[in-house]
């Protein structure tokens, strides 16, 4: 009886041994696990996007990653982005705009792929940039500041000025015969808003709530204009611009892709510290742009696995360093900063530096509105000469009005 | 205070000062320079360097060449330095309106004496004493001055410092040129200088503060003066017209326009501005001349050519047949 039972229990494991490798057999020889294809839509140029292409090629085969870059990124999410059959898996873009993605429900959390301890290396800074209400959209990359920029051929490095009253007595030598002591974008919201976070105020809170006619924005503002006053009327981007590259300006608040054309037009640039105001003891702060990855919630369950290898994978500093290098930018994972190629860049270092007192532009979707009600009071201020407390109240007047209108 | 304290602040000190000082982008390196020596004769005013390497690369950027400083350790010759690498040269005055026949160097330092225009010997050998006068980077002095003022010169130095660019009051007798100008070249660690005439007898007051560029100085009977760094006979860079011809069903085409590698933008935002409908059956608009790079697009930036590199400063004329097929013109082409 024990024997009986013995060979049944012994014919039972062949069978099932010899079932088991048939079974093996035949799925190795006709059906290979199928990659997982995340694409990730950007607006970078070719070289910058090169970058991240190769780094992320070596996760095939399993994953193969397609970046697309696409015309209109940000009018084609708010169109597609939680179309399962259009929306990417995730974009590539500054951290501006994802107040508006996460109001529209179509963002998933990176907290749901990357614990926030595997961030604690990154720049405080490009981390907030990426936090909206709370939750963390954005995987950042690298990220821009404005620098101050001059010319070291009229501008000796023992007279870049420390502070704003030294600027200002700088410009008033040296503002002559069509030559410029410092020019910026005055009138521009992006260039100047450095000026109002110097005295310690934004144009938005953190609950979306436009405070233009706050003292310290009127104080930043009425403060500005005796330098506006020493500066050419015109002040867009070309007009600043060029004044520098061609020599007609001794210094000025420009993002790092200004560096290569200056250098080409034969410009001895000089990198330094943003100015401190003497009456807040605050440097000018300008606002910061982060680059980074975001996860559309379209397929974030479904390819959940593949996701977070990607953004694991970036957690890679040789990733960082090679990206902020190819796009003139700063890395923004800490431990970039060990790499000789990014402690050599003066500019980059000097965005590092300022990454300390920089604000992320808000993300916030009432944003949108405030660039323009912002350039307008500016314009109303520096060039049309308007009171500044009065330019203050109307502008404030109208940024609420066109955010009650968002709502 | 103990010393070891003292020594913990200073390196505090020096950490601190290290972490706000400014930096230049890239260290230049100096280039390596060549030296040319000339002795010229007495009616050759103003004698200049022209240089070019057997390649075809020119030192200098336009004829006559630089203009050649006197040695004032040597009298009676000029000297003149350009990069490392020049095969040849010419030695020319009065504007270029004499000058030598073409002399090898073989990017040597040479020492040329030109007893005329055909008479001329080149001399590897040192012909001059001591130390050659380091070189200086210079800019140029341009001054008009009233009629009643005669043999202008320039009297330049570095304030606050008291260094003078020239060895005696009153300074470089200036060159008159054919526009009416006086000019001089001056180092560039000059910041102040006196325009004078009359042998000194008549000046301007201390012109400070002015930066190592260019810089015309107008000059009154009574001393008065102004000055510009822009050159008051250069035209600025005048508008150009975009003419364009776009093809069917490219509705309302505006026009995007760049200045490249800078990425400096003709207009605000995409996708830039409308071309207007002309009579002459071409769409047109006017635009910034430094603009060299175009996008003509229409149908709300929805279609659109490629990056097309346009020359700085002329009239374009662009018939865009396909979104990848665009023709680039500076005369009106044949219909």
């Amino acid at each position: 009886m024990k024997r009986a039972m013995i060979r049944i229990i012994l014919l039972c494991m062949l069978a099932a041994t010899l079932t088991g490798c048939a079974g093996g057999n035949s799925d190795s020889s006709t059906t290979a696990p199928k990659p997982v294809t995340i694409t990730i839509w950007h607006d970078k140029e070719d070289a910058v996007a090169d970058v991240l292409q190769k780094a992320l090629d070596a996760l095939a085969p399993d994953i193969a990653v397609k970046l697309e870059k696409k015309a209109g990124l940000t009018e084609a999410l708010k169109m597609v982005g939680n179309d399962k059959n259009a929306a990417p898996d995730m974009y590539w873009f500054a951290h501006d705009k994802l107040g508006v993605y996460a109001e529209m429900g179509i963002l998933a959390p990176i907290g749901d792929f990357i614990a926030d301890e595997e961030l604690a290396d990154y720049i405080p800074m490009t981390l907030r940039a990426g936090m909206y209400k709370g939750t963390r959209y954005q995987m950042p990359l690298y990220f821009e500041t404005l620098l101050f920029l001059y010319n070291r051929k009229y501008m000796k490095d023992a007279d870049v000025p420390a502070t704003t009253e030294a600027l200002y007595g700088y410009m008033k030598r040296k503002t002559h015969g069509g030559h410029y002591g410092f020019v910026e974008q005055h009138s521009t919201a992006y260039y100047s808003a450095g000026w109002l976070h110097a005295f310690g105020t934004e144009v938005l809170n953190a609950q979306g709530q436009p405070h233009l006619d706050d003292e310290n924005v009127i104080n930043a503002l009425t403060y500005h204009l005796k330098f506006v006053e020493l500066m050419p009327d015109e002040t867009e981007y070309a007009t600043v611009n060029t004044l520098f590259r061609e020599g007609m300006a001794h210094a000025t608040l420009a993002g790092p892709w200004l560096v290569p054309t200056l250098r080409e037009a034969g410009i001895d640039v000089g990198v330094a510290p943003m100015p401190v105001v003497d009456e807040t003891g605050l440097p000018l702060a300008p606002y910061s742009g982060v680059q980074g990855l975001h996860v559309l919630k379209v397929h974030a369950r479904e390819k959940k696995d593949a996701i977070m290898k990607v953004l694991t994978a970036l957690l890679e500093p040789q990733i960082g360093t090679d990206l902020a290098l190819v796009s003139a930018c700063a890395p923004a994972n800490g431990k970039c900063y060990g790499d000789e190629r990014i402690t050599s860049d003066a500019a980059g270092m000097e965005m590092r530096r300022t990454a300390e007192t920089a604000v992320p532009m808000p993300n916030l979707p009432e944003m949108d509105v405030m660039w323009t009600v912002l350039g307008n009071l500016l314009t109303d201020v520096n060039m049309r000469g308007q009171d500044v407390a009065e330019a203050a109240a109307q502008a404030q007047r109208q940024a609420a009005q066109l955010i009650e209108a968002m709502r | 205070m103990k010393l070891s304290k003292r020594i913990l602040i200073l390196l505090l000190c020096t950490a601190v000062l290290a972490s706000v000082c400014a930096t230049a982008v890239a260290e230049e390196v100096a280039p390596e320079r060549t030296i040319v020596y000339a002795q010229v004769p007495d009616d050759w005013q103003y004698p200049c360097l022209w240089a070019w390497a057997d390649d075809g690369t020119s030192a200098f950027a336009s004829w006559p060449g630089e203009q050649m400083e006197p040695d004032p350790a040597n009298a009676g010759w000029y000297y003149a330095y350009m990069p490392t690498g020049m095969d040849a040269v010419i030695v020319n005055a009065n504007d270029g309106g004499v000058q030598t026949s073409d002399y090898r160097i073989d990017k040597q330092n040479a020492w040329i004496t030109v007893t005329s225009a055909e008479e001329v010997t080149v001399s590897f050998e040192a012909q001059t004493t001591g130390e050659a006068p380091a070189y200086t980077e210079r800019f140029t002095v341009y001054a008009q001055v009233d009629p009643s003022w005669e043999n202008p010169g320039t009297w330049a130095w570095e304030d606050p410092s008291g260094k003078n660019a020239f060895a005696a009051w009153p300074g470089r007798a200036m060159k008159p040129n054919e526009n009416g100008w006086y000019s001089a070249r001056v180092p560039v660690f000059v910041n102040s200088v006196i325009i004078n005439a009359n042998n000194g007898g008549v000046q301007t007051a201390d012109i400070k503060e002015l930066d190592p560029a260019d810089v015309w100085i107008t000059v009154a009977a009574d001393g008065s003066y102004d000055f510009t760094y822009e050159d008051p006979d250069m035209l600025k860079a005048e508008d150009i017209t975009v003419y364009a011809k776009a093809p069917e069903g490219w509705e309302a085409p505006c026009l995007w326009a760049w200045s490249h590698p800078d990425g400096t933008n003709a207009f605000q935002s995409w996708p830039g501005e409308p071309l207007t409908f002309g009579e002459d059956g071409w769409y047109s608009i006017t635009v910034p001349g430094w603009i060299n790079s175009v996008i003509l697009n229409a149908n709300a930036g929805t279609v659109q050519t490629s990056d097309l590199s346009v020359e700085v400063g002329r009239d374009i004329y662009l018939v865009v047949k396909a979104a990848d097929d665009a023709v680039i013109a500076y005369e009106e082409p044949a219909e």
